[in-house]
């Protein structure tokens, strides 16, 4: 194994988590993944050895989920996005998600593709604005603006799903 | 005191470490004295903290077994699907394109040799690819963002069952692809590009008779194109590349076309 590719191994876990709380689906989400390292080995002397993989995985990534949305859009297929998810979409039989986790999870997952691509790179992967910018391709206004609309945007949505909790709860 | 009046803005930069740190003691003080933000600000740390606990979890995950294939250059799963079923073909074709390649470097090519169906197709194949490879934004009609629609669309048209093939390895990504007549009927072209903007086609048609294969030249240092010709179909791969360079993409691409076909 060459140095390049170990350096890209080391950064999967993270690519996987990002793909992860962009996509949802396990599988999608690794199909994901596995797009970016297929184009990555494509453009392996785009990179410059010393610099770090990850910028330039995450790069790579974001513009393959970006095209992807488009299709989706394109298709008309943008009811498939799970809107209210939690009633959409039976949590993956495989994974163990506390109901906190499953909100906020189905939360993310509600708002713009956008906004959830900024707020994810800042507040889980921990860049910086000027590298989720530069990762993103949009001005550092944008992004600032994308992170403060995601954060209240998926507080609403968590404040639905509380309310909607204790009227089931009630109910019974 | 206050050196600048703060907002609902530095609750986020202070969240995200992008408040400059000699500011942090006074934004602190403004919180304590605006409830409405420290409950703001409260929330989101919350929120954040949920966020990150929702997902810890895939990091500690072992790598999917494709994955690291897909890297480290093993076959992946998707293609083993094919190859399982459909090896045995597949490398006897192989050998056939590999053949007919030798015989070209040898020096018995297929230049003038006549106008056979396997000419015809050869020429079509690089007029088309002459005329839309030069094209920079309307190369393809369908591109390759929308593949699944690509591959089902040209299989109806052509009458084939059209799987765009992946030439990631030999370094080309598809673009997209076009229909076209070719003959009395209909012919399918898929545009590849590289890294380095170098384009490729595949030309692909139902109409063929005869079984052939070869290399062809329309004019001298004019782009190349590899083809054989089957009962019920033709195909052409077409491009300026250094002949080793492009008898591996048709090879490549002629295994996957046929493991489609007969899927």
């Amino acid at each position: 194994m060459n140095e390049k590719k170990a350096a890209i191994l080391g950064e999967i876990p993270r690519l996987r988590r990002y793909a992860r709380s962009l996509l949802r689906d396990r599988d999608s989400a690794d199909d994901l993944v596995q797009d970016c390292l297929e184009r990555a080995l494509v453009r392996l002397d785009n990179w410059q050895t010393g610099e770090s993989p990850r910028r330039w995985l995450f790069t790579i990534m974001h513009h393959l989920f970006i095209d992807q949305m488009r299709k989706v859009n394109r298709r008309g297929e943008a009811q498939m996005l799970p809107l209210e998810a939690g009633e959409a979409q039976a949590a993956p039989a495989e994974q163990v998600e506390s109901i906190a986790s499953r909100e906020i999870i189905d939360a993310l997952q509600a708002i713009s593709p956008d906004r959830r691509a900024a707020l994810v790179m800042v507040a889980i992967e921990g860049f910086s604005y000027a590298e989720a910018a530069n990762i993103l391709g949009v001005p550092a206004g944008t992004l600032m603006s994308r992170i403060a609309r995601g954060r209240e945007e998926l507080r609403g949505l968590l404040d639905d799903s509380a309310r909607r909790r204790s009227i089931r709860v009630v109910e019974k | 005191m206050t050196r600048r009046d703060f907002s609902e803005r530095d609750i986020h930069m202070a969240l995200d470490g992008e408040l400059p740190g000699e500011e942090r003691m006074a934004y602190d003080s403004w919180l304590e004295t605006n409830p409405e933000m420290k409950a703001k600000s409260v929330r989101y740390i919350a929120d954040r903290a949920a966020l990150r606990a929702a997902f810890a979890g895939v990091m500690d995950e072992p790598v999917p077994a494709r994955l690291r294939q897909a890297l480290l250059g093993e076959a992946t799963v998707r293609a083993a699907a094919w190859r399982s079923r459909w090896w045995l073909s597949a490398a006897a074709a192989v050998v056939l394109v590999a053949g007919g390649l030798a015989g070209y470097v040898a020096g018995i090519d297929g230049i003038g040799r006549g106008d056979g169906a396997d000419d015809q197709l050869a020429e079509q194949a690089i007029a088309a690819h002459v005329i839309y490879a030069a094209e920079k934004r309307h190369a393809v009609e369908v591109p390759a963002s929308d593949k699944d629609h690509l591959q089902t669309w040209l299989s109806n048209r052509v009458g084939l069952k059209l799987v765009a093939p992946d030439l990631a390895a030999e370094g080309f990504q598809l673009v997209g692809g076009r229909l076209l007549p070719a003959g009395h009927g209909k012919a399918a072209m898929l545009l590849y590009e590289d890294a380095k903007g170098e384009r490729i086609s595949l030309f692909v048609t139902a109409e063929s008779a005869d079984k052939a294969k070869g290399t062809y030249m329309a004019e001298k240092d004019g782009p190349e194109a590899v083809y054989w010709l089957d009962k019920g179909y033709g195909c052409a791969v077409v491009g300026s590349l250094p002949r080793e360079r492009l008898a591996a993409v048709a090879k490549s691409a002629y295994g996957q076309l046929l493991a489609g076909l007969a899927s």
